[in-house]
């Protein structure tokens, strides 16, 4: 393993490097799926139930089919079919234009026979409730985890706390919907996808369609926005390749702005009914909670409970609850933020019970300091760095409607890599061109793969050419659970060390030196022991003649590792006449192993803080619960943050390079709306129990925190 | 067509608490513009099928045989292949369409391509010279003010806007200008921070 460890002292590895692909993002001439204009191209429009609950009676083509420009129509479901939730889908057409192929969704006549339908989770989970579905209950029970003496756990409690918690559901809102561009030649498949995994995707196209997957390519170069809602072809991926063989042209089908609210996804609700106990000084004793959560239509809601903090007695039970809306996929750290808002408000909860400093108490009850968990450091040296020592209170005693507080949180992720390959080339001209089969979903990936081939080389970044998101290159896993950086570093790195020895065996001769004797840096490659001794990059690859190096390799084990921890400080002001939380500023404290480019990992942690504000205090999935329709399937009335919204934020990012390469992508969004939600405590000594925070909430608690106590 | 430009100085947020009046107020608008060149024209009904539609776009002429209701963004990309410009919400909220008609920024997706024949239209597409950026792009780039990267033409139309309108933009007068374009990434604090450098860089005022 040695032989490819990181470098001890890295001239690249770890410092700020501008993103590479930014000249062409920021100039408009980077290539989305979605601007991809084939020759030919027609575009493709589904058709969906606009019912939560129904029974297919007749799908009827003939008007769409005989509309101006209609290439193709077809059926995606079938009379006698139930569809389980507004926006599940039934039919598909294609036309030359965008606009006609919409004109001519309209002409499709579907009969429905409209079914009773459950809309939100209270409603489902009634005795006499509606059903989801003609054939499976509303609710199924999940995993249950009992660990230590529960009871033995509450009588050593000074103080029990029994209450109702919950989180909502919210949508993915990529800002490039979901979609493809699909072209066949003859019986192979081109399908330019805005997708996290482009090999998965060759795959499910190939599953699916039933042909070889040898004969299906995926493109993405670049990617506007996933988050975990983008792993496979998906209905419409599917249907836009069938749109594609029966129109004999290249069909374009992206869904608009209502569907990607519908039907790609969405974080699940939680709910917990939780009993928790403390000891007079302080040291949890005992957990026990009942929690529950829609994940919509059949999909599981399952989080970790109690999250991070020690209870060394605990009985945990879950139940998924179906309704009738959209499924929910992976969303930014699956789980955890539902499980950070739960505990992390209970926390504070019980800090006050024994009269203890929210930091003090949680340093009494975090893991012990190890590489994976550096709570207890975090939590001091943030706390010092925020202000923490100027926190009153729960409750703002200063005069007038604005109050101020303060709140703390911590989380974890895993992340870690590993299965990614890779190829390198160094050609006779000195180029180096480095293929790995991952994409970049914004997040950096072409950039830190340039990094580390440079970083190896002995080269600057621009001389390397990474070539990514193209299931022609070498396979490498989707791009989920913060594992891309840590799965695919590490292959680039054993391509690269090998490629370089390799030009060293070529060289050695020319240098009167051994291979082993010889190293590269600042384009040029030289005797260790006599640097004087050396060839420029360029002149050294010249003796390649016409043969280049080319290497293939895969991810080794050492490179990487898995666990991560962060603390989050926030600073809020509450109108407590008008019930608007305004943030302040953020602390946000993060490892993640090895940092790679310090620039574009820091920009990771921005967007988890901010994404975690929308969380907090403006997105919320609202369905009608008579209709069963969502009611702010837009970008006007699902609010999101603006410039105006977001407070100062402070990234204090830690680099651990004796772990390797770990990830960052999802741990930072984890606690903020916690550390956000204990500020609102701390400014108006009302304790709100559900997410989000929106004004109306704010000022019920405070009105019944005045009427005796939200305690 | 929408005009962000005369939008009071709210936020956005506050500006959907009153959008009932305030869409009231632009509907009255528009009706007089097109009563006005109405009359001026003779009645006259274009469409429903395609129509000779001439942009010019980035200092050059476009011809286009489009159907009168297309939008200025969805002709552009659909039709003349300038994809830089995103349709992201497509109802005038979130501000990756945004381009810059007769020096004022429009949502693309909210303007139909008839009503801005003969004005001139600025996309992200025309920015850089070659591969020589715009300085605002330059500043994206240089403080790392994007992500994934989708919204990034509309906050760099928006932005080379609020330093054409305010060369010395303060904060405040850059977050109100700011204030029509959303990102899910979560690249705000960053492309603040472009846009301020960017400021610098074109000769505004430090700080």
């Amino acid at each position: 393993m040695a032989k490819y460890s990181w470098p001890e002292k890295p001239t690249l590895i770890s410092t700020p490097v501008k993103r590479l692909d930014g000249p062409d993002k920021v100039s408009g001439r980077a290539k989305y799926t979605y601007d991809v204009n084939r020759p030919g191209m027609i575009y493709g429009r589904m058709v969906r139930s606009p019912y939560p609950h129904a029974k297919i009676t007749s799908i009827d083509l003939s008007a769409a089919e005989k509309a101006p420009g209609v290439k193709a129509v077809l059926e995606y479901r079938k009379a006698g079919d139930e569809v389980l939730y507004q926006g599940d889908p039934v039919a598909a057409v294609a036309a030359d234009t965008e606009e006609r192929a919409r004109d001519a969704a309209r002409l499709v006549r579907v009969r429905w026979e409209p079914l009773p339908h459950a809309s939100n989770e209270t409603l489902a989970m009634n005795a006499d409730a509606n059903k989801w579905s003609t054939t499976q209950a509303n609710t199924r029970p999940g995993p249950r985890q009992e660990t230590g003496d529960l009871d033995a756990g509450f009588k050593q409690a000074a103080h029990v706390i029994e209450q109702t918690y919950s989180t909502h559901v919210i949508t993915h809102v990529c800002l490039e919907t979901h979609g493809t561009v699909c072209e066949w030649d003859g019986d192979k498949l081109t399908a330019w996808v805005t997708t996290q995994a482009v090999h998965q995707c060759a795959q499910g196209y190939a599953q699916t369609l039933k042909i070889p997957q040898a004969n299906v390519r995926v493109i993405t170069q670049y990617m506007g926005g996933g988050f975990g809602s983008k792993f496979a072809p998906d209905s419409q991926g599917i249907i836009c390749a069938q749109l594609a063989k029966k129109a004999g042209a290249p069909v374009k089908l992206m869904l608009d702005r209502k569907e990607e609210h519908l039907d790609t996804g969405n974080r699940p609700s939680a709910f917990a009914h939780i009993k928790a106990g403390v000891s007079s000084d302080g040291k949890l004793t005992a957990f026990d909670g009942q929690s529950w959560g829609t994940g919509g239509a059949g999909a599981t809601s399952n989080f970790p409970l109690p999250y991070l903090y020690q209870f060394p007695n605990r009985r945990r039970a879950h139940t998924d609850v179906y309704i009738n809306a959209g499924q929910q996929r992976a969303m930014r750290a699956p789980g955890h933020p539902q499980g950070c808002y739960l505990t992390e408000i209970l926390m504070d909860e019980l800090a006050d019970r024994v009269k203890m400093d929210p930091v003090e108490f949680r340093l009494k009850n975090a893991p012990a300091l190890n590489p994976n968990a550096q709570y207890q450091k975090y939590f001091v040296e943030g706390a010092r760095r925020f202000g923490w020592e100027k926190r009153h209170p729960t409750g703002d005693p200063t005069r007038g409607p604005i109050k101020t507080g303060m709140g703390v949180s911590a989380h974890l992720w895993g992340g870690g890599g590993r299965g990614s390959q890779a190829h390198v080339d160094i050609n006779p001209d000195g180029t180096v061109v480095v293929k790995c089969g991952t994409q970049d979903i914004g997040t950096g990936t072409r950039t830190i793969v340039a990094i580390v081939a440079a970083e190896t080389l002995g080269l600057p970044v621009s001389a390397v050419t990474p070539q990514i998101g193209d299931t022609q290159y070498p396979f490498s896993g989707g791009s989920g659970g913060s594992t891309t950086a840590a799965s695919v570093m590490p292959a680039i790195r054993v391509v690269c060390v090998d490629a370089l020895d390799k030009l060293f065996e070529k060289v050695a001769p020319q240098l009167a030196a051994a291979a082993a004797d010889l190293a590269a840096e600042g384009g040029k490659i030289f005797v260790k022991a006599t640097p004087s001794k050396s060839l420029a990059w360029k002149d050294a690859c010249k003796l390649l003649g016409t043969e280049p190096i080319s290497v293939n390799g895969q991810w080794q084990d050492g490179l990487s590792s898995t666990g991560t921890s962060g603390v989050q400080f926030a600073e809020v002001t509450v109108d407590i006449e008008t019930g608007i939380v305004r943030i302040k500023r953020i602390l946000a404290i993060q490892d993640c192993g090895l940092i790679v480019d310090k620039l574009t990992a820091e920009s990771q942690v921005y967007g988890g803080v901010i994404a975690a504000i929308n969380f907090a205090l403006f997105e919320d999935r609202i369905l009608d619960r008579v209709t069963g329709q969502m009611v702010n399937p837009n970008m006007e009335m699902y609010l999101l943050a603006g410039m105006s919204d977001v407070p100062q934020i402070e990234v204090d990012l830690r680099n651990m390079p004796e772990r390797g390469v770990i990830g960052i992508g999802e741990p930072p969004t984890v606690s903020t709306a916690s550390a956000i939600a204990n500020a609102v405590r701390n400014a108006t000594g009302a304790t709100i129990r559900s997410l989000p925070l929106h004004p109306h909430k704010v000022l019920a608690a405070i009105e019944q925190e005045r009427a005796g106590g939200t305690i | 067509m929408s005009s962000k430009d005369d939008l009071p100085a709210f936020s956005r947020r506050d500006f959907l608490k009153t959008a009932g009046v305030g869409s009231l107020a632009t509907a009255v608008t528009t009706a007089t513009d097109a009563e006005a060149q109405t009359q001026g024209a003779g009645p006259r009904v274009l469409g429903p099928g395609d129509v000779p539609v001439t942009l010019t776009v980035n200092g050059r002429r476009v011809p286009l045989q489009i159907e009168p209701r297309v939008t200025l963004l969805d002709a552009l990309r659909n039709r003349a292949d300038l994809t830089g410009n995103k349709r992201v919400c497509d109802r005038g909220t979130c501000g990756a369409c945004t381009m810059i008609v007769d020096g004022r920024t429009v949502y693309s997706c909210s303007t139909l391509a008839i009503d801005v024949q003969g004005k001139q239209i600025r996309t992200v597409d025309g920015l850089a010279q070659g591969d020589r950026l715009h300085p605002v792009q330059q500043a994206f780039c240089d403080v790392d003010a994007l992500m994934c990267g989708f919204c990034t033409p509309g906050f760099v139309v928006a932005t080379v806007a609020l330093l054409e309108k305010y060369p010395n933009a303060t904060v405040e007068q850059a977050k109100r200008e700011l204030d029509g374009n959303i990102c899910r990434c979560g690249t705000f604090v960053r492309v603040f921070e472009a846009a301020m450098k960017a400021k610098t860089m074109m000769g505004g005022a430090r700080g």
